[in-house]
């Protein structure tokens, strides 16, 4: 007798892919962004960086970086590695004060 | 101690001035790459090299010598354009450099040119001591675009002209 000519069934494919559990984190970054207020929210903050001269410093710390090392030598990297300390301690308090404000609106308005 | 709410806010923050922090490196990358953060400061030093230069070295024939300037390809050109090439007015051969005089007489822009005064010439004079100034342009391109132009279409197109230039805001 021939071996069978009926295929075993095709495994089910699951009617919807298994949810990961998406973390709380993860949750509210979608909603920032369906929303749009992520965008909104990185205008302004970059809006009050460039006003009170912090991108100015941030780029004179580029810029004196990229003179040390050789203008040809610089990577991506390097200078997000040289401006990310500085660059979290430098911000304004008020500047960050509102846009924590508009942050915890907003997560509370998504009931999060 | 802060409430789980105000660690996301600030949680998001962070993220948010990662994401700046992350364009700004971006740009000064770009910018010392392409080097261009350092032209004007380098421009300034070789300006300021430069002018040392030519005051300490006045009396030798220096490169930034008045009109004999050597180009980016290390050419130099005489002060006066010797190239022939053929007025488009009257079509004569005429050296570069004597163009404009030899224009002037040629278009006849004074009186000792009117022997060379067209009809049409004569009517774009006319029209330009009535204060039009776009005519004046008439006997010129219509010089450029056929080497003679019938009289009749010359105020076709000066007026062609003024329409356009009536256009343009």
């Amino acid at each position: 007798m021939r071996a069978s000519i009926n295929r075993p069934p095709t495994p089910d494919a699951e009617e919807d892919p298994p949810q990961k559990e998406l973390s709380l984190r993860e949750i509210i970054n979608i909603k920032l962004i369906e929303s749009g207020e992520k965008e909104k929210l990185m205008e302004l903050l970059r809006e009050r960086l460039i006003e009170c001269g912090w991108r100015d410093e941030m780029k004179a710390l580029c810029r004196a970086y990229a003179r040390k090392k050789g203008r040809k030598n610089v990577t991506v990297d390097d200078l997000v590695q040289v401006i990310t300390p500085e660059g979290r301690a430098s911000v304004p308090d008020s500047v960050k004060a509102e846009l924590l404000q508009r942050i915890r609106s907003f997560l509370v308005s998504a009931s999060l | 101690m802060s409430s789980p709410r105000s660690q996301q806010a600030s949680d998001c923050f962070g993220d948010l001035l990662d994401c700046i922090i992350a364009d700004v490196a971006s740009e000064c990358h770009r910018i010392a790459r392409l080097g261009l953060d350092r032209n004007l400061e380098e421009e300034e030093e070789e300006l300021r090299r430069s002018v040392q230069a030519r005051v300490a070295d006045q009396s030798s024939g220096g490169e930034a010598n008045g009109k004999n300037v050597v180009d980016i390809f290390g050419q130099t050109h005489p002060a006066i354009a010797s190239e022939i090439f053929e007025c488009m007015n009257c079509g004569r051969p005429i050296v570069a450099g004597r163009f404009a005089p030899h224009l002037e007489k040629c278009m006849g822009k004074g009186r000792k040119a009117r022997a060379k005064a067209t009809r049409s010439s004569t009517i774009a004079r006319n029209r330009h001591s009535r204060g039009s100034p776009v005519s004046v342009y008439a006997p010129y391109s219509s010089a450029t675009s056929t080497h003679r132009v019938p009289n009749g279409t010359v105020g076709g197109i000066g007026e062609e002209y003024a329409d356009h230039a009536f256009e343009e805001p």
